[in-house]
């Protein structure tokens, strides 16, 4: 097991390191607008030579990029080329506020799917067509569409939430909740959709199953098949597509990071690549990496001590 | 003092900690009782480093310019007024510049703000590469003859360098700090704000504290500023209307929504001019362009009127000119130059031997999509063959690359204009192109210290730029202002900068 997890996680290095390396030379190949950028409209061909040099970016890229590895491996991330901040302290910072919105509306998302796949699967009928009908809702109506509209009715009509903006756990638990309530809303609405019709899918698979079957001739109530049996088999799927929903949750907290002007991981890791902030770009993907690595190795593993089949040993 | 019994001594005490009370607990001087209001901004980009050589004009200015001093101050009507400079003097042949300090400013570090600070602050401009490094170009040295004065010796005449001192190159950086790593997010400036670093959050939330000790806080009503960065329109439009924000310009179409809503909605004309810049007057890629009657072809093919009505919602004014519609330099019978006529355009193409037209590269960006088929169309109709080039947000039009590129640039003063658009060095000028009339011009302005002696020679130079076509401006744009509560914009349109003393925070 110990083994297995260090194997995971030297492929996981080794991902991190290619990864890395592929974005700088795609990188590379604008450090000249990135300078120009750095010096702003005054930016000369005159002045970009000199600059170029100063931040060492005319040196060979394999150098460069060997430089970079060689600091970050001793923690050193570098600092922001347009505001001088500590790309740790700034990716670390972004991320917690992403991670706060995420997590949270994961677990919602994640009870309340359970809860509605199972019904459906369990006990069809109405409870079934109810739950697909929100499950298709939830697809058809995009995300941002919902945020438009929660911020209109509560944050501007009411006055009820905030409209913008983020307030540290630390500073207010109460504000906190409240910045990050409709941008949970609006992640928890999709994640729902997704994940409900996933439960379902997978449990009305494991109630067909002989095994099953087998149970109920043996008198077995029905709730301890349902939950004890059927649903430890459909975890795994649900798992998988849990953990591509936390991507996805990421990939869509650009947009709602920018709808609610929270400063977030996603807006930042935008802006820093429209602006060609190398330090900040590099420590955004490493980030990244590093998250899908760890996140897929806790859904095998969790997988495998909820299945004995997927187990390694 | 001296106090005789214990009772005595103790009712001193008590009335000296009583009168420091009020200074410590509420920060508030009782000689100036300034507002206490507070004012909260929404802009849509996050600052760059607060180092002064990193100092970037728009809307990072709000925040620097409340933590630096500048040494002069361009108010809300752009006439340049003294600020942590009290007077400042040219030398007859405009070659020599001395600026009287005030006395008694101080440092938020509490150090006092001398000539030494302001030479050691220029003097790191000047060989620094930056975006203010430029505005120094004709900077020969500067001195610093006692704690008071300050005086730049100057190559030549240099026109843009007063405007340029009340903006980033005029910040007074504190020597003590000035290279240290933290002055890029936390800088000790003299200025009439601090940044509170426990509230601000970088790249979204800067909060700014008044100083109790600033000599001019009676011109700052409110006792803290918070700038808030909402880049997305949609969402700054909603921390307008939900309370989040006290001010923050806003799109057409929202500007009516917010009036409904009851904010306050003001509409400053001019300050931007969209621009079709003909910057390959030489010829050297594309040779058609060298030829005044091909430019001036150009300018007749556009249909200004309806581009202002149909494509910014009415929201500015056709013009024929490159210069602020505020500024001295602007002549508005010149509008009446181009007039939209394709017929005599094609007539000016084939004199000028391109009856079968030619095709022209143009870089397509962020800021060219609104007009793209608009102008597609409208080179179309006079034989030129638009071909647009991708261009990626972060990759500049502006290189010397494409021999024409349109641009929205904000309306700045004309000796900045001059300076950077029509100078042969000028940092917009990519082709490097010059004349010797205009050169002639452009000396004449900067030698000249009488201010309606250079407004007169500043419509010269624009006479002579649209008369060659340089250009092909199209519009004017507008921005609205929006404010709620007792906050009002004091903007006119004339001073594009942005200071936060265009808000008035009420009392």
């Amino acid at each position: 097991m110990v083994a297995y997890i260090a194997r995971r996680l030297a492929t996981g290095l080794v991902l991190a390191v290619l990864v890395t390396l592929i974005t700088f030379l795609l990188l590379s190949t604008s450090f000249d607008r990135v300078v120009a950028a750095v010096l702003g409209p005054a930016a000369t061909p005159a002045l970009i030579g000199p600059t170029k040099e100063r931040m060492g970016l005319d040196r060979p890229v394999l150098v460069q990029y060997l430089d970079w590895l060689g600091h970050t491996v001793r923690g050193d991330f570098g600092t922001s080329y347009f505001t001088s901040e500590d790309v740790v302290h700034a990716v670390t910072g972004r991320l917690g506020v992403t991670l706060s919105i995420i997590l949270i509306a994961l677990v919602i998302s994640v009870v309340v799917s359970v809860a509605l796949g199972v019904l459906s699967a369990a006990r069809g009928g109405v409870a079934d067509r109810v739950a697909q009908g929100l499950s298709l809702v939830g697809h058809l109506v995009p995300g941002l569409l919902i945020a438009i509209g929660l911020v209109f009715a509560l944050a501007i009509n009411l006055q009820l939430l905030p409209a913008t903006g983020y307030t540290p756990l630390a500073e207010d638990p109460g504000r906190w909740a409240a910045t990050i309530a409709i941008p949970v809303i609006v992640l928890v609405v999709s994640g729902i959709a997704n994940m409900t019709a996933q439960i379902r899918g997978s449990m009305i698979d494991e109630l067909r199953k002989d095994y099953v079957r087998t149970l109920r001739s043996r008198g077995i109530p029905t709730r301890s098949i349902v939950y004890r049996h059927a649903l430890r088999n459909a975890a795994g799927p649900a798992l998988t597509v849990l953990s591509l929903e936390f991507l996805q949750m990421f990939g869509a907290a650009l947009i709602i990071e920018n709808v609610f002007a929270l400063p977030g991981f996603g807006s930042y890791a935008f802006n820093a690549s429209i602006q060609g902030d190398v330090p900040i770009i590099m420590g955004v993907t490493v980030f990244s990496v590093l998250m899908v690595v760890s996140l897929n190795l806790v859904a095998d593993l969790v997988n495998g001590w909820l299945n004995p089949k997927a187990r390694i040993h | 003092m001296h106090v005789r019994s214990r009772k005595a001594r103790w009712t001193v005490t008590a009335v000296v900690v009583a009168a420091l009370l009020p200074l410590t607990s509420c920060g508030a001087p009782a000689s100036t009782p300034p507002g206490s209001a507070t004012l909260t901004l929404g802009v849509q980009a996050p600052p760059n480093s607060f180092d002064p050589v990193q100092l970037l004009e728009g809307q990072q200015m709000y925040i620097w310019s409340a933590i630096y001093d500048t040494l002069l101050y361009s108010d809300n009507d752009a006439v340049l007024r003294p600020n942590a400079a009290e007077s400042w003097q040219y030398s007859d042949d405009a070659r020599k510049l001395t600026l009287k300090l005030r006395s008694g400013m101080k440092f938020s570090s509490g150090a006092p703000v001398t000539a030494a600070a302001v030479k050691t602050t220029i003097d790191r401009t000047k060989t620094t590469p930056g975006p203010l490094q430029s505005n120094l170009g004709s900077l020969q040295s500067v001195e610093a003859p006692d704690d008071g004065t300050v005086v730049l010796n100057l190559s030549r005449p240099d026109p843009n360098l007063l405007g340029s001192l009340a903006q980033g190159n005029g910040v007074i950086g504190d020597p003590a700090t000035l290279t240290s790593p933290n002055t890029a997010l936390d800088p000790v400036g003299s200025g009439p704000y601090t940044l509170d670093r426990q509230a601000t959050v970088n790249g979204s939330k800067y909060v700014l504290q008044r100083r109790v000790d600033y000599w001019n806080a009676a011109a700052y009503p409110a006792k803290t500023v918070t700038v808030r960065v909402i880049p997305d329109r949609t969402a700054l439009f909603n921390a307008l209307l939900s309370g989040e924000v006290d001010a923050g310009s806003v799109d057409a179409n929202q500007a009516q929504a917010a009036q409904k809503a009851g904010l306050t909605l003001k509409r400053v004309d001019g300050t931007a001019v969209g621009e079709f810049v003909l910057a390959d007057r030489g010829g050297k890629l594309a040779p058609a362009l060298a030829d005044v009657r091909v430019r001036r072809a150009i300018n007749m093919a556009f249909d200004r009127k309806k581009i202002v009505d149909k494509i910014i919602g009415g929201l500015g004014q056709p013009t024929t000119q490159m210069f602020n519609p505020k500024s001295p330099a602007y002549i508005p019978e010149l509008n009446d130059k181009y007039p939209y006529d394709p017929a005599a355009a094609r007539r000016l193409m084939a004199e000028a031997g391109y009856a079968n037209g030619f095709s022209l590269t143009i870089p397509a960006n962020v800021m060219s999509q609104m007009v793209q088929p608009t102008i597609t169309q409208a080179l179309a109709d006079i034989g030129i063959t638009a071909n647009w080039k991708p261009v990626p947000p972060q990759d500049g039009t502006q290189t010397g690359e494409y021999p024409v590129y349109f641009n929205i640039a904000g309306t700045v003063p004309a000796p900045r204009t001059v300076n950077s658009k029509l100078a042969p060095a000028g940092s917009t000028n990519p082709f490097k192109f010059q004349t010797p009339e205009l050169n002639a011009l452009i000396d004449k302005a900067a030698a000249t210290t009488d201010a309606d002696q250079a407004g007169e020679i500043y419509r010269q130079i624009n006479t002579y730029v649209v008369d060659n076509a340089w250009f092909a401006p199209l519009f004017t744009s507008s921005s609205n202002w929006v404010t709620r509560g007792k906050v009002t914009f004091l903007g006119t349109g004339a001073n594009p900068l942005s200071t936060i003393r265009t808000f008035d925070a009420g009392k």
